[in-house]
């Protein structure tokens, strides 16, 4: 509100710790250090969230340069807060594996589904460009 | 011919410098067609007596010449020679200040005491010389020490963009072989760095050769683009303007004004993000184009520290791959050290291995001497001498700019414990926020705020007055506003293109760029004469003519609904002209509905029409309050009066209902006379009531107009409705309607008016009146 009062800008956001949301389905979390008109970000000790269940496992990357149209939600994390104790940390190659799994059961499912659909003669076309979220 | 061609154009590009020429001997030193292939090749004797009558032909002398035009054929003895190729045109611009103005050719050598007094002109010509003139620097530039004008500092803004980062070592300043008259003294410039860079250009240009003219110019035009603006020419070239092309580009793009001296190294800064030039130029065939296209992000200033790095670094053959001297990680930790101001500890921390590093082909322990010496450089508090920096990468060197401005500003600032530790902050510059925040105020520009941004405008007032109602509960006479976000509120100015001409080519230009598109296709657009088609564009166009009519009604509504907000902004003078025109704005609505001989009735036709459409029912729902009452009644009839067709006509869209609240508080205004004209013209002819009661829009307009005449007639006791017994016999007509219609085809109206039944009760005994109650009940239950 510092620099454009009545407006919304990422400037006070900057060398703040946030959380983003792509179009991908994937969750970032990082230090933003610089935006740009297009609120293109440059996320600086970036950790990818991945979260299946009651469980997570964060995956350092380093820097991201989010491209502003992939992004759904950006938001602060504040850090002096205490984390949420439901959640439950495990390695990476754990949920990894849990993604998988995740992933596969789903997969499973739809293509049951597809077949009882044919079955019946009806079919749901599959949204190809359609974003995970 | 060529030679007598470039010559021509070169001269009357430099007229000004002609008469300063004279004096500067060292300019010959460089001169090509002196000491070069011109010398041999070319007859310059020759050529400068032909340029000489041209230009006398030409008429340069007006007011100008400082009569030495005569002379100026005959001065084969003299060892100065205007340098003869290609000088770049807006170089030449930027000298007025110097005030010469000859444009003579061929001017005698002045006075040894004029030389003084042209000491600055000196200057600028060597500037002139020095950066413009390849060839001239091509033959003369390796061998010779030069002297170093002052001006070359500003010369090589020019030609930073031409020349990448190098690596200068400091040679002596551009020596001069003048004749002893003139004092080198004035001429020397102060700063070494100037000369440093004129030592660089002089490569620069002895390694390009002659650059064609065209592409200097783009490059000026990019690299002093900071200080883009319309061409300041000297009186000198005004003459000549006419007949150059390329001067009627300039004028179309503008020349680039020279930069002040100290942003030489912006100047090149600035290249490092600019695109590259392109080989043909943007500027002919569009209009003016920003050198510097929008979404560049801002140049960084110089920076002032970290001269000691630059010292060692300048050493060595540095070439432009050894980009990041410094890693990030180095340089945050490099900066913290001298914002922290306690010196951090030697090479270790600096080089934390060769994995940052991946461009450094060498060893790191070389660079790593280099940049171990500076950082704990003494206390912070004393401003550092200012270096070149120019060969650093950009990132670095903004790093240390930003690192210098913050260490004077953060120093008092706590800040939080967080941002201090945090070795990346403030990456992202002041500046760089700054330009960012500018480019999203300049989404918000908009002549029209309440056009453009309604919402948050309406959001905006409201917020304020809850402020205001707060402030007035608290008492609390302490006015605090919230910031307030002042959109910048631009003029329209209407930009219209004109394609650039040239003088004297026949017709437009061929070329297209992105600026300007060329057409590739002519579509013409033709008719079908087909009979079928006819018939089905009439339907077609009367719709549209319909539709265009409901339009032009719909933006003088809009006006005229707008005109109360419009009202409240506008300034105590120009609310005069804006009542005016909201006076002639409604008396244009309401004509705009009327019959054109008859003034008060509306016109059936056109009512139909427009009613005829859901835009213009809707249109018609809206426009009822801002009619006078008399136009209003005339409407309502009119709806009246046709209603049976319109009924039929919004069989599909359903929407008469928009009209009953604008037509419940006309209706209650009527007279009584006016009610039972509407009465009646409701009844209409034959049958006409009955396909009103079948449309639910007409029951409920029924209805209204009863509940009118029924409050007149209780509330008001010398009502005149029943003077007449047209009201009665209406009623009666209704009546009997009303109970002879099944109750199927009565359509439910939207409301009932609660005191029809004493209405009823009036004029139908009791039989007739259960009958009615029980039908309108039904009708009334199943609203």
């Amino acid at each position: 509100m510092n620099y454009v009062p009545g407006t919304a800008s990422l400037i006070d956001d900057i060398d703040k710790k946030h959380l983003v949301l792509l179009r991908d389905g994937r969750t970032l979390i990082g230090y933003l250090r610089s935006i740009d008109q297009f609120a293109n970000l440059v996320f600086h000790q970036t950790v990818e969230r991945i979260h299946v269940g009651k469980k997570f496992g964060d995956i350092p990357r380093g820097i991201f340069i989010v491209r502003g149209e992939n992004v759904v939600l950006l938001g602060e994390i504040d850090v002096d807060k205490p984390c949420d104790t439901v959640l439950q940390q495990v390695s990476i190659e754990e949920i990894l594996e849990e993604q998988r799994q995740q992933q596969q059961t789903k997969q499973e499912t739809e293509k049951v589904k597809m077949q009882v659909l044919k079955d019946r003669g009806l079919s749901i076309p599959k949204a190809d460009n359609m974003d995970e979220y | 011919m060529f030679r007598f061609q470039s010559l021509d154009d070169d001269c009357t590009l430099e007229e000004e410098d002609d008469g300063l020429i004279e004096e500067e001997d060292e300019i010959d030193q460089f001169n090509d067609d002196t000491f070069g292939a011109g010398a041999i090749d070319d007859d310059w004797q020759e050529e400068h007596k032909r340029l000489a009558e041209l230009d006398e032909r030409v008429g340069l002398g007006g007011g100008e010449v400082e009569g030495e035009v005569d002379s100026g054929g005959s001065k084969p003895g003299s060892s100065i020679h205007r340098p003869s190729s290609s000088v770049n045109p807006p170089l030449q611009s930027s000298l007025p200040p110097f005030g010469f103005s000859s444009s003579s050719p061929g001017l005698p050598p002045q006075d040894a005491d004029d030389r003084a007094r042209e000491g600055g002109l000196a200057e600028s010509l060597a500037r002139l010389i020095l950066e413009a003139d390849p060839a001239i620097a091509g033959v003369g530039a390796a061998e010779r020490p030069r002297p170093s004008p002052s001006s070359s500092a500003s010369s090589l803004s020019v030609l930073h963009s031409l020349d990448q980062p190098r690596v200068l070592p400091q040679s002596s300043s551009i020596p001069h072989q003048r004749q002893p008259q003139l004092p080198p003294g004035p001429i020397t410039s102060g700063l070494p760095s100037s000369s440093m860079l004129s030592y660089q250009q002089q490569q620069q240009l002895l390694r390009r050769g002659t650059a064609p003219m065209g592409q200097m110019n783009s490059h000026n035009i990019w690299d002093n683009s900071m200080s883009f603006g319309p061409v300041s020419v000297s009186p000198g070239l005004v003459t000549h303007m006419e007949d150059s092309p390329l001067m009627s580009i300039i004028k179309e793009g503008g020349l680039p004004k020279r930069p002040p001296q100290g942003r030489s190294d912006e100047g090149r800064d600035l290249s490092e993000r600019v695109p590259p030039p392109r080989s043909s130029s943007p500027v002919i065939g569009s209009p003016p184009v920003r050198a510097v296209p929008i979404g560049t992000p801002p140049k960084q200033p110089m920076s002032h520290s970290l001269n000691h790095q630059n010292s060692p670094l300048c050493r060595g053959p540095f070439a432009p791959r050894v980009g990041p001297v410094l890693s990030h990680l180095q340089r945050a930790q490099l900066l913290n050290s001298q914002v922290a101001g306690f010196p951090r500890g030697g090479p270790a921390p600096l080089l934390p291995g060769g994995g940052f590093r991946p461009f450094f082909g060498g060893p790191p322990p070389p660079h790593g001497h280099r940049m171990c010496p500076p950082p704990p450089h003494g206390p912070p508090s004393h401003i550092p001498v200012r270096h070149n920096t120019t060969h650093l990468h950009p990132q670095h060197r903004r790093m240390l700019t930003q690192r210098m401005q913050s260490r004077g500003g953060d120093r008092g600032r706590t800040g939080g414990d967080r941002s201090s530790r945090d070795p990346y902050s403030n990456l992202m510059t002041q500046k760089e926020k700054e330009w960012v925040t500018k480019i999203q105020m300049m989404q918000l520009q908009s002549t029209d705020p309440y056009l453009d941004d309604y919402y948050y405008q309406n959001y905006y007032e409201k917020m304020e007055k809850r402020q205001d109602k707060e402030r007035d509960i608290s008492s609390n006479s302490k006015k605090e506003h919230a910031t307030k976000l002042i959109t910048p509120q631009v003029a329209k100015v209407e930009h219209t293109y004109r394609p650039v001409q040239f003088a004297g080519s026949l017709g437009k230009l061929t070329v297209s760029s992105v600026n300007n598109p060329r057409k590739m296709i002519d579509a013409v657009l033709t008719t079908r004469s087909d009979d079928e088609e006819k018939r089905e564009k009439q339907v077609w166009n009367k719709r549209r003519q319909i539709l265009y009519t409901v339009e032009k009604m719909y933006s003088l509504l809009l006006e005229v609904q707008d005109f109360e907000k419009r009202f409240v902004q506008t300034p105590e003078e120009e609310r005069e002209a804006l009542l005016e025109q909201h006076k002639t704005n409604t008396e244009q609505l309401s004509s705009s509905l009327m019959e054109k001989e008859w003034d008060h009735r509306v016109s059936d036709e056109l009512c139909v029409m427009i009613m005829s459409v859901r835009k213009g029912k809707r249109l018609v729902a809206r426009l009822l309050p801002f009619l006078p009452s008399s136009q209003a009644a005339a409407v309502v009839m009119a709806i009246a009066r046709n209603l049976p067709a319109l009924a039929k006509k919004d069989k599909q869209d359903q929407v008469l209902g928009w009209l009953v609240e604008p037509l419940s508080p006309v209706i209650q205004s009527l007279s009584s006379s006016a009610l039972t004209d509407l009465l009646q013209e409701l009844q209409g002819g034959e049958g006409q009531l009955a396909v009103v009661l079948q449309n639910k829009f007409g029951v409920t307009m029924l209805y209204l107009i009863l509940s009118e005449g029924e409050r007149m007639q209780s509330c008001d006791p010398n009502c005149q409705l029943m003077d007449d017994n047209r009201w009665t016999e209406l009623v009666f007509s209704v009546t009997r309607e009303l109970l002879s219609v099944p109750a199927s085809s009565l359509s439910p109206p939207l409301f009932t008016p609660p005191n029809l039944l004493s209405l009823f009760s009036r004029y139908v005994d009791r039989q007739r009146l259960e009958l009615l109650q029980d039908k309108l009940q039904i009708s009334a239950s199943s609203r």
